[in-house]
C-alpha cells in the first residue's frame, strides 16, 4: 500500500539469546499519529529500536516507503528520513543547545532555515540556545531531544516514551508540539501515559509479550472499556 | 578590520602567551646570567628542557584527541611516537639521501605512513568496544616494539645514533633554532586541535564521546569519525616521535615501549581530559616535576638525607595519587568547574547572551 509510510510484518528480535520479539506487526498510515501501547517490557521500545536497526530483526520484514531497512545500519536508516527520539531524553549533554541541533543537520547552513519552525514549536529553546544541554531541565531536554530529530527532513518519527517523568504541565506542551509536527511528517509513539497517547493518536497497536495483538483507531478504543482493560489494565 | 580586531580581543590570552613562548629563551637567558645563543650553559640546559615539554605536549595533545575528545582509550599510542621515530631514523642512516633530504623525507614518510598505518589499525580495531579495543592496541605496540628490538638492522636493543643531522637542524650546535622550530610545530597542533574541536566534526566526536548510539541514530557513521580521530592522532604522534629523535639523536625500540603510553596517559589526566590546555599543563607540570626532583638529595640532619633518585618512582606515585585526589578532572577541568561555579548564576528567562558549553573555556 502506497500510502503506508511504514510496515513492519511479523518481525522476530532477539537479544542475546533472548527471543524479545515474537512476530510484531505495524502499518504507520502517512500522516498520521500511531501509538505503540503496551505493558513494561512487553517489547515497545525494542520495536523502534528493530525498525533503526539498532537491535536487527533476524525474520520479518520492515518497509520504510516502500523499500526494505532490514540489515541496513542505524545511520543509513537515519539517513533514509527517520528520526529515533530514544527514552530517556537522549542528548548531548556536553553540547550545547546549538551544537545539539547543528550535528543533526548533515547539510551545512541547513539549520537557519529550520530553527523559526522549531523555535515556534518550543519557544524554551531559543533562549537556552547557547546553553550546554546538561544544564536543562527534564522538559527541556525532551524538546531538545525531539528538536533534534526534527532538524533533518525526516518523514517519520519515532518517539519512544516522551512523557516519561514530566510534570503534566510539560506534557501538554509536548502534545502539542507533537500535534503540530504531525501535520508535516508522520509519527510512531510508545507511550505509557494512556491519557496522552489517547489524546494525540490516530491509530493504536497493543503489543503483549512480544507480539502485537490488536490494531485499530484510536477512536474505537477510547469508548471500549473492556478492550482497554483487557490490554492495558486501566480504566 | 572588525574581523582582525575582535579575533585579537577573544584570542588575546593566547597570544601573550605565544609572545611569552618567544621570548622565553631570552627571558631565562637574563634569569641565568648565560647565553640563550650559546652551546652550552644554564639557557641552554633550560631550553632543552623547555623543548622536552613541547614535544611531550605535542604528544600528549594528540592522545588527547583520542582520550579526550573522543573518549578512544587507546593503550598503543607509543607505537606512533616510535616509528615515527625509526622512519626518520631510517632515511637519515640507512638510506643515500643527503641530510636535508633526509630530514624532509623522513618526516614527511614518518607522518604519511604513520597516518596509513592508524589507518589500517583503526579500521582493524576501532570495531571493538571498551577493554577489547585497548588490549588490541597494546598487543599491537607490545609487538612492533619486540620486532624493532630483535631487528639486527636497526641494532636490535640497543638502537642507532643520528649522526647525519643537517647543519640547520642540530640541537647540540645551534639549540635556540631547533626551539623555534619545535615551538613553532606545538602551536600550529595545539591551534589545530582548537579548530578542529570547534568545527562540525568535532561536536561529533564529542557526541561519541557522550553516548556513541545517540550519534549513531542521528545518522553518522561513528567508525568513520573515529576513524578519522585515530589516524590524525597517529599522524600528530609521528611528529612528537621525530622531534624526540632528533633531539636526543637516537632511534631505539624504548620508544614504543609502554612506557611512552603511559606518559601521555598520566599527563592528559592529570593536566585535565577533554580540555585543550590540558594536555599542555600535564606535559609541563610532570616533566618540571622529573627534572627538579629525581635527582635531588634533600639533605635534613648530617646523618638523614632522602636521595629523591632512589625512590623517585614511589615518590612520583605518591605525587600522582595526590595530584587526581586534589584534582579530580585533572588540573584545568577541575579549574574550569571551580569557575563556572563562582560565576553568577545564569537567569536563563531573561534571554540575555549566556557563557557557550564547557568545551570552550580552557
Amino acid at each position: 500500500m502506497a500510502d503506508n509510510i511504514l510496515e513492519v510484518n511479523t518481525i522476530n528480535t532477539f537479544i542475546g539469546q533472548f527471543h524479545i520479539l515474537e512476530g510484531v506487526s505495524v502499518t504507520v498510515p502517512k500522516g498520521s499519529i500511531t501509538v505503540l501501547l503496551g505493558r513494561n517490557g512487553a517489547g515497545k521500545t525494542t520495536t523502534l529500536k528493530s525498525i533503526m536497526g539498532i537491535t536487527p530483526p533476524r525474520t520479518g520484514t520492515i518497509l520504510f516507503d516502500g523499500k526494505s531497512v532490514v540489515g541496513k545500519r542505524p545511520y543509513t536508516i537515519a539517513k533514509l528520513g527517520i528520526g529515533y527520539v530514544p527514552e530517556h531524553r537522549a542528548i548531548f549533554k556536553a553540547l550545547s543547545v546549538r551544537e545539539n541541533l547543528e550535528i543533526a543537520e548533515r547539510n551545512k547552513g541547513e539549520l537557519e532555515r529550520k530553527v523559526d519552525f522549531i523555535f515556534e514549536l518550543f519557544p524554551d529553546l531559543k533562549r537556552l540556545y547557547a546553553l550546554p544541554g546538561g544544564k536543562l531541565s527534564g522538559g527541556q531536554q525532551q524538546m531538545l531531544a525531539i528538536a533534534r530529530a526534527l532538524v533533518p527532513d525526516n518523514r517519520l518519527l519515532l518517539i519512544d516514551e516522551p512523557s516519561e517523568g514530566l510534570a503534566p504541565v510539560i506534557i501538554e506542551q509536548l502534545m502539542h508540539a507533537i500535534r503540530v509536527l504531525a501535520d508535516k511528517t508522520t509519527v510512531l509513539l510508545v507511550e505509557q501515559n494512556f491519557r496522552m497517547a489517547s489524546k494525540l493518536a490516530d491509530r493504536y497497536v497493543v503489543i503483549e509479550e512480544g507480539c502485537s495483538v490488536h490494531t485499530g483507531d484510536m477512536s474505537n478504543l477510547v469508548t471500549d472499556a473492556a478492550l482497554i482493560q483487557r490490554y492495558l489494565g486501566v480504566a | 578590520m572588525a574581523f582582525w580586531r575582535k579575533t585579537l580581543q577573544t584570542n588575546a590570552g593566547l597570544l601573550i602567551i605565544l609572545l611569552l613562548l618567544i621570548l622565553l629563551p631570552h627571558i631565562i637567558g637574563l634569569l641565568t646570567g648565560s647565553d640563550p645563543f650559546a652551546t652550552r650553559g644554564a639557557a641552554v640546559s633550560w631550553q632543552g628542557t623547555i623543548i622536552e615539554i613541547y614535544i611531550l605536549a605535542i604528544f600528549t595533545i594528540s592522545y588527547n584527541l583520542l582520550f579526550g575528545f573522543s573518549g578512544v582509550i587507546s593503550f598503543g599510542h607509543a607505537l606512533f611516537f616510535g616509528m615515527g621515530g625509526y622512519i626518520l631514523g631510517l632515511a637519515l642512516e640507512y638510506t643515500e639521501l643527503t641530510p636535508d633530504m633526509g630530514i624532509i623525507v623522513g618526516i614527511l614518510g614518518a607522518v604519511v605512513i604513520c597516518g596509513v598505518l592508524g589507518f589500517l589499525i583503526g579500521l582493524a580495531s576501532l570495531r571493538l568496544r571498551g577493554v577489547y579495543f585497548t588490549v588490541f592496541t597494546l598487543a599491537i605496540a607490545e609487538s612492533f616494539y619486540i620486532f624493532w628490538g630483535r631487528l639486527p638492522l636497526t641494532k636490535g636493543e640497543d638502537g642507532f645514533t643520528l649522526t647525519t643531522l643537517p647543519t640547520w637542524l642540530n640541537p647540540i650546535a645551534d639549540r635556540i633554532t631547533f626551539y623555534y622550530i619545535v615551538m613553532v610545530i606545538f602551536v600550529l597542533t595545539f591551534l589545530f586541535i582548537r579548530r578542529l574541536m570547534f568545527s562540525p566534526t568535532g561536536a561529533v566526536l564529542l557526541a561519541i564521546r557522550e553516548n556513541e548510539e545517540r550519534a549513531k541514530t542521528i545518522g553518522y557513521n561513528t567508525l568513520y569519525f573515529k576513524l578519522m580521530a585515530f589516524t590524525v592522532a597517529a599522524m600528530i604522534a609521528a611528529l612528537a616521535g621525530v622531534l624526540q629523535v632528533v633531539f636526543n639523536k637516537k632511534v631505539g625500540p624504548e620508544l614504543l615501549s609502554v612506557g611512552y603510553t603511559i606518559d601521555p596517559l598520566l599527563m592528559t589526566i592529570i593536566g585535565g581530559a577533554g580540555t585543550f590546555t590540558g594536555p599542555v599543563i600535564g606535559a609541563t607540570t610532570l616533566h618540571l616535576l622529573d627534572r627538579t626532583l629525581r635527582d635531588r638529595v634533600i639533605t635534613f640532619t648530617p646523618d638523614f638525607a632522602l636521595d629523591i633518585g632512589k625512590s623517585w618512582m614511589l615518590i612520583s606515585g605518591f605525587i600522582f595519587i595526590i595530584v587526581v585526589i586534589v584534582f579530580p578532572y585533572g588540573i584545568v577541568g577541575t579549574w574550569n568547574r571551580w569557575r563556572a561555579k563562582r560565576r553568577p548564576p545564569i537567569t536563563v528567562s531573561s534571554g540575555t547572551q549566556a557563557p557557550i558549553a564547557e568545551k570552550q573555556s580552557g
